[in-house]
């Protein structure tokens, strides 16, 4: 420890005495936990209602909202990074035509309220049909799942394009060296690993379109939200309810943050935990180098 | 939330002398009008509102501006016209009581129904006035004003010839707004039909009619004035007929009613003194006709 404290007395003052900085971080976390953990103690204790927390007439309600956001959250997810994919291929397209049309679809979608485009779709389009002509009976949902489609499209659209901009140029061009086509090299070559690039954001966005099926209660989708305010507003007592509503969105993110990280893992044969893995790291880079010096 | 006072330029109020009172916003003290109030009004201004709760006798004639929450739009109790400016008969009677016979400031503040109770208990604002229907759940959160207009629970269907008894409406799906008496009247009947009906409950009564002209629904359940506004304005949607609970009444509507409801004046529970002044000024504006021309603009003719 002598070496800090002669680093201190140099220059740098007490933030160069790095186990002072840690015992303070450590206290204030500590802190943190001790007030949050209290704060949530007395309220679970004074203001929720644990009769009403266990009763099955609610956790049914609960439960029939939960599954229903489950189910369309598992479609929208699969739908918007499908279609993502292809958005972020439109945006890298050298035609001009494909490229400016996915960037205006990116700039509408992610540029204007994920709560207008429901309103657009829910409201706005079974207007177009003559009253009480519209076809769809229960437009609720599909408008949930089209919305939330179209919107999280456009930001795993983006999260594609980062991926493949940040594959090194000379992977596409060693692999078009070798003969490969464009679209050949893009597809065996560089989406492999765009897609690992690209994995942390589009796992980030799908847990937020998890948060934003809270959206759906103004379109009346009876989902976690809605539920949570008929209760509260029959029984007045928004802290029994709201606890419901912590534990299942968080039954879900948490869930899908392990998926994520699964994936994350799988498609991470590009870091330095093994012999391949620190090829494949390096080589491209080197190969890089020096082909262009 | 913006408020508009300016918008109620009727003649009422000039016959209560309150002139001052919508000739500009801020412009009207309690002097404006004669009668109960200016007579106490002496006391320190200022954050009059904590003491009406603890000092009955200072009540609360401060000019201090009452603020007051609203579940916006629902027509034609409060909602904004074409220029934005907030119309409606809650709106008149505000301006009739608060103004009017009590010579104070008022403002209108914008927040969803559903929450309007908790709001009002956590301060958000003064009062309630919100076309709210007096049920013995709310008086155990809030006290009520003497009913200042009586209510029917309706139901609207499209003039399609598909719906045309109440007991048609067994197996389908109707429209309400989250957290009215008219989600309360649908669960009823839904118990009635033994589950076999549907309730879709949206924000804002709007986005029940819409759902109506949409096909998402083949019914709303609300109080009769709001949607006999609506049919008025859609040629294809009609009350269901028949009859109802209220048919024995006088002045009842001659269409389906479900339930019979008063709306009233919300308060927190700790603010009696100023609820006995509104009611004196309710019965006031009842006694002057002021009431009754408010009445006529907004239901007859």
């Amino acid at each position: 420890m002598a070496t800090h404290t002669d680093s201190e007395t140099q220059s740098g003052g007490v933030l160069m005495r790095d186990r002072l900085v840690r015992r303070v971080g450590e206290f204030a976390a500590g802190g943190f936990v001790l007030a949050i953990g209290g704060l949530l103690v007395w309220i679970l204790t004074t203001q929720v209602n644990g009769r009403l927390l266990a009763s099955p007439l609610i956790a049914g309600r609960f439960f029939e909202a939960f599954l229903l956001v489950v189910r369309i959250v598992v479609i929208s997810s699969v739908l918007s990074v499908t279609a993502g994919v292809f958005v972020g291929l439109g945006r890298i397209s050298t035609s001009p035509i494909t490229g400016r049309i996915a960037t205006g679809y990116i700039e509408f979608f992610r540029g204007t309220p994920l709560l207008f485009q429901l309103f657009v779709i829910y409201f706005g389009v079974p207007r177009l049909w003559a009253t009480g002509e519209f076809p769809f009976q229960d437009w609720a949902v599909p408008a949930a799942i089209i919305g939330l489609t179209l919107n999280h499209a456009a930001y795993v659209g983006e999260a594609i394009r980062g991926g493949i901009d940040a594959v090194p140029d000379g992977q596409m061009e060693a692999a078009r060296s070798l003969g490969m086509s464009r679209v050949m090299a893009l597809r065996t070559v560089v989406m492999p690993q765009a897609w690992r690039n690209a994995l942390a954001a589009i796992g980030n966005d799908q847990i937020i379109l998890v948060k934003d099926t809270s959206l759906l209660t103004v379109i009346a989708v009876p989902e976690i939200m809605s539920v949570f305010r008929n209760i509260n507003s029959n029984q007045l007592d928004p802290w029994t309810p709201l606890v419901w509503v912590c534990v299942l969105y968080l039954a879900i993110t948490m869930s899908m943050s392990q998926v994520v990280d699964g994936l994350e893992r799988r498609s991470d044969w590009g870091s330095d935990g093994g012999m391949f893995g620190r090829l494949s790291r390096f080589s491209p880079g080197s190969t890089d180098d020096g082909g262009e010096s | 939330m913006p408020t508009d006072r300016r918008v109620n330029r009727r003649q009422y109020l000039s016959t209560l002398g309150a002139g001052g009172a919508i000739a500009l916003a801020g412009c009207s003290g309690g002097g404006s009008d004669g009668g109960e109030s200016s007579a106490e009004s002496g006391d320190e201004g200022g954050s009059a509102e904590e003491e009406s709760a603890s000092a009955e006798a200072e009540s609360t004639t401060a000019p201090e501006t009452v603020t007051i929450g609203s579940d916006i739009p629902y027509a034609p109790f409060e909602y904004r016209n074409e220029a934005g400016e907030l119309v409606g008969f809650d709106v008149d009677i505000a301006e009739a009581v608060f103004a009017g016979e009590l010579g104070l400031e008022y403002e209108f503040q914008e927040t969803a129904f559903d929450g309007i109770i908790a709001s009002l208990n956590n301060a958000n604002f003064r009062i309630i006035m919100s076309a709210m229907t007096i049920n013995e759940t709310r008086a155990e959160e809030v006290d009520f004003s003497d009913p200042y207009f009586t209510a029917y629970q309706t139901v609207l269907v499209l003039d399609n010839g598909e719906i045309t008894e109440r007991a048609d409406l067994r197996g389908v799906d109707v429209g309400v707004q989250r957290g009215t008496t008219g989600e309360a009247a649908a669960e009823d009947l839904q118990a009635e039909f033994d589950g076999e009906l549907g309730i879709e409950s949206y924000d804002q009564i709007t986005g029940a009619f819409d759902a109506l002209l949409n096909n998402q629904v083949s019914a709303v359940i609300n109080d009769n004035t709001v949607s006999a506004a609506f049919a008025a304005e859609n040629d294809g949607v009609v009350f269901l007929e028949g009859d109802g609970v209220a048919a024995d009444r006088e002045n009842a509507p001659d269409y389906l009613t479900l339930t019979i409801e008063e709306y009233g004046i919300a308060f927190r529970q700790d603010d009696d003194a100023f609820r006995e002044e509104v009611n004196g000024a309710l019965a006031a504006i009842r006694e002057d006709g002021t009431y009754d021309e408010i009445y006529g603009e907004y239901f007859e003719g």
